[in-house]
């Protein structure tokens, strides 16, 4: 990358994180709050990325890492008192890492087919015991929790509003953004595309895939553990749905439609597919999943890498 | 050296084909023909492009440029099985059984075709029994226990269960005993009798003049040279140059 | 604890008629993997469609034998038409691209089933009714039909592909698809066919499930996912593979529920999975060759 690319990426970083900044400010309250969804589902689309577009592994199972985020931070905010901000992160994080460290051990062993299935089947286990352990986790009820406030606890703390709650997660997503960016463009990043590219090559030039692997499972599984966290703040609930296979569809949803590889495509597809989803069930109510599923169809058939892709082709025409 | 006399109505004509793998260029300008009951000899190294002729005529690699006739008509991107159905028949170089389907069952996959009656079907069945006595001995066994000289020929008697009017050839003897080569002529000459074209690539030399009428010479993925089999001997210098090491 | 003879006994005949219904669904499954390297993320939803339309022909019939034949023709049909559209034209793209088009259908389908019918189960009547003892329970004489008709499916199937002529298309194309082709067997159509197939088989597995539990959109996922299960565990592709690993799944789970909620002795399943692909990733019961 040279220093002009360098720099137009950090002008184009800085004016979007602006812009996003602003968007509470001038949007009414439902944009404003879907546009923090946006951003949460992006950082769990982004997560899944590392894998499926910079690794060459589709997880079908990023909603268990997800959940568990939002469990841990659940825990932490039901159990310790006064509820803690960085506590609930912590064991957030803590929790789908450990989470994410156990599938990866497993899964890591198989590839293409066979590693989506075994991810999606992880995820199942996982929602299994969530919804069937209802004095635990509420079960089909869920958990309803309040939300700390932001500082440190005992010294300095603000209750969180709908503005800052959204620059809180804009902070979070845009920090990520910048962490997986430099991880994808790390010697470790390069080894994992190269895993992609040819992991036999990879493996015979001396390079332990396995364990590439299982690290890029567990990265990948702590951000989307990370976007379960902020769900979890954000909404003050956590339900086994989380879990739910359907989280997991979704968010390989959002990478095809914004374009795999790219980390800034899934945001653009999770977008995209939630204003869609906004536009849909106007027409087709709750099944707007129908169009949906037909526009993703079509997606995956004619536009293979993503609106991203697609973009940047025609820009360049 | 006289330029041969190409075959006046050929069965198939390849012209200025050109074939990609990825981004290597694998076939650079081949052209050759080969004409009814004849049989024709693609020599040249190891890697030249002659597999990869066979496999474009046989549309199971994509030709980006140059066209394919069969019997005078265009069939460039027609897909296999329908190139298969009108006369081309393929014995693959690694011969490609199926190897978990019986000696019969590897025929029948040729055999059930639209149009074949059953008297059709067992003269088809009698005439490779009869030049491969082997196969109908194992006719019930899987395809994968049979030994390297036996693959071969089923490969060749599955072929001829399309009554093809020409049989792109690959390496027929490869791995073979020399007891097989012979034979391996020998059947390349009951085909030639019967009148189908064989369009063959061959390490052997000696048997590629011997069966052949004609000769192509490929190097770096385009024919070179081309000339009558009786005008060449296993020494000529013509032989050294393009396979020469 | 002493060990509950009589609840082993019922259990075992649980199990073999739940693993003779999952054997269905999970040979349409590997057989589709096989031959054409595609995990049909739709295989459930084609089951749930089959007993829709089970429900609806048995309403307005009454015959359950045509709506046995009818859902399996129609999501024949629909398989058909669902390969031509969504898989044809990812041939030579990277087979990871069919799971995200098979999953898409799975949407459609699902979402379609759920706005047709309506969110709420809808019962199929048993079509022969009366039990029989076994030791001290009423055991219904429907469900040993249900074990006896899968068999009989998969066994009409197994002499199909052995036997007939298409069946050798199939199996020669399962093989080696560039040869098979060569051969002048219209591998396109074979795909095409084999998917038909396979739907058909989902849809009739569905329509004899359906007395069971009732008819519901979401009704597939589960069969999907210990169809899955019993794929890999089979050895993927492997069709004896998957009908023993079906039954040997499905017998577990039922032990299993003898002690725990039948939702939570799945995880039985999921735990032969695991430990099959740390110990043998070439699956159970298959050979490493197809």
């Amino acid at each position: 990358m040279t220093k002009r690319d360098t720099r137009s990426f950090w002008i184009g970083f800085a004016v979007i994180v602006a812009l996003l900044a602003a968007a509470p400010l001038v949007l009414p309250p439902f944009w404003r709050h879907f546009v923090t969804e946006i951003l949460i589902w992006g950082l769990l689309a982004m997560s899944s990325d590392l894998l499926i577009g910079y690794t060459g592994l589709i997880s079908f199972g990023h909603s268990a890492f997800f959940g568990l985020g939002v469990y841990g931070a659940a825990a932490a905010l039901l159990l310790v008192a006064p509820p803690n901000l960085f506590l609930a992160i912590a064991l957030g994080l803590a929790a789908a890492a450990l989470v994410a460290g156990f599938v990866a051990f497993f899964s890591t062993r198989l590839r293409d087919i066979y590693f989506a299935i075994t991810t999606l089947i992880f995820s199942q286990i996982f929602y299994v015991i969530i919804f069937t352990w209802t004095s635990v986790t509420g079960g089909e009820n869920g958990l309803t929790f309040t939300r700390p406030g932001l500082g440190v606890p005992g010294l300095y703390v603000v209750r969180f509003t709908p503005t800052t709650m959204h620059w809180f997660v804009l902070a979070v997503v845009a920090l990520s953004y910048l962490v997986l960016r430099r991880i994808t463009r790390s010697p470790f990043g390069m080894v994992l595309q190269a895993i992609r590219e040819n992991e036999g090559r990879t493996r015979a030039i001396g390079y332990h895939v396995e364990h590439y692997k299982i690290v890029a499972v567990m990265l990948s599984g702590v951000f989307a553990g990370l976007a379960g966290v902020l769900y979890a703040l954000q909404n003050e609930f956590a339900a086994a749905d989380f879990v739910f296979f359907l989280v997991s569809g979704e968010t390989v949803i959002y990478n095809v439609m914004g374009g795999i590889g790219t980390l800034v495509g899934p945001i653009v597809g999770a977008a995209f597919f939630l204003l869609l989803r906004e536009a849909l069930s106007r027409f087709f109510t709750e099944y707007y999943l129908i169009p949906l599923g037909v526009i993703f169809i079509a997606m995956v058939i004619f536009m293979p890498q993503g609106l991203l892709g697609f973009a940047r082709r025609w820009l360049n025409r | 050296m006289t330029k041969p006399d190409s075959a006046a109505d050929p069965i198939v004509k390849v012209d200025d084909l050109h074939a990609y793998y990825g981004k290597s260029h694998v076939l650079n300008g081949v052209s050759l023909q080969v004409g009814r009951s004849e049989v024709v000899g693609l020599l040249g190294r190891n890697g030249v492009g002659k597999s990869t002729t066979l496999k474009s005529i046989m549309g199971l690699v994509h030709a980006q440029q140059g066209t394919v006739l069969f019997e005078g008509k265009p069939v460039t991107g027609m897909p296999a099985h329908k190139l298969a159905r009108s006369g081309i028949a393929y014995v693959p170089e690694d011969r490609r059984i199926f190897r978990l389907l019986t000696v019969m069952e590897n025929l029948r996959t040729g055999l059930d075709r639209a149009g074949m009656t059953e008297s059709r079907r067992h003269e088809l069945l009698d005439k490779v029994y009869e030049l491969f006595p082997i196969l109908a001995e194992r006719r019930n066994q899987h395809g994968g226990t049979l030994s390297g000289g036996e693959q071969q020929m089923l490969a060749i008697a599955r072929a001829m269960m399309l009554e093809p009017k020409i049989i792109l050839l690959d390496e027929p003897t490869e791995g073979l005993m020399p007891r097989m080569v012979a034979q391996i002529a020998r059947i390349i000459e009951i085909l030639h009798r019967e009148g189908v074209a064989i369009l063959l690539v061959e390490q052997n030399v000696a048997l590629t003049l011997e069966c052949s009428r004609r000769v192509y010479f490929m190097e770096k993925g385009e024919t070179r040279h081309h000339a009558a089999a009786a005008d060449l001997t296993v020494d000529d210098p013509v032989i050294h140059q393009y396979l020469g090491v | 604890m002493a060990i509950p003879w009589d609840l082993i006994v019922v259990q075992t005949v649980n199990g073999i008629v739940t693993g003779m219904i999952l054997a269905l669904v999970a040979s349409g499954l590997t057989l589709i993997f096989g031959i054409m390297d595609v995990v049909n993320f739709a295989h459930g939803e084609l089951f749930m469609l089959g007993a829709y339309i089970g429900v609806l022909v048995l309403a307005s019939t009454g015959s359950f034998l045509l709506a046995l034949t009818t859902a399996s023709l129609v999501v024949a049909l629909i398989g058909a038409a669902l390969q031509i559209v969504t898989l044809r034209p990812l041939i030579g793209r990277d087979p990871l691209t069919t799971i995200l088009a098979t999953f898409g259908a799975s949407l459609v389908l699902q979402n379609y089933a759920l706005w047709q019918f309506g969110p709420i189960s809808r019962k199929i009547a048993e079509p022969v009714s009366g039990q029989f003892h076994l030791l001290y329970l009423e055991y219904p004489w429907y469900r040993l039909v249900i074990a006896v008709a899968s068999a009989a499916i998969i066994g009409a199937f197994w002499l199909f592909l052995k036997f007939g002529r298409y069946g050798i298309w199939i199996r020669a194309t399962t093989q080696d698809r560039v040869m098979a082709q060569a051969m002048g067997i219209p591998v396109p159509w074979v795909h095409t066919g084999v998917f038909a197939i396979g739907a058909a088989m989902a849809a009739a597995s569905g329509v004899l499930f359906g007395p069971l539990v009732g008819v519901e959109p979401y009704m597939g996922l589960p069969w999907v996912l210990k169809a899955f299960i019993v794929v890999v565990v089979g050895g993927m592709g492997s069709f004896g593979g998957s009908i023993a690993a079906a039954i040997f799944v499905s017998l577990l789970e039922s032990y299993a529920s003898i002690w725990v909620s039948p939702s939570q002795a799945i995880i039985v399943s999921f735990v032969v999975l695991i430990l099959t692909l740390l110990f043998r990733p070439t699956g159970l019961f298959g050979s490493a060759s197809r």
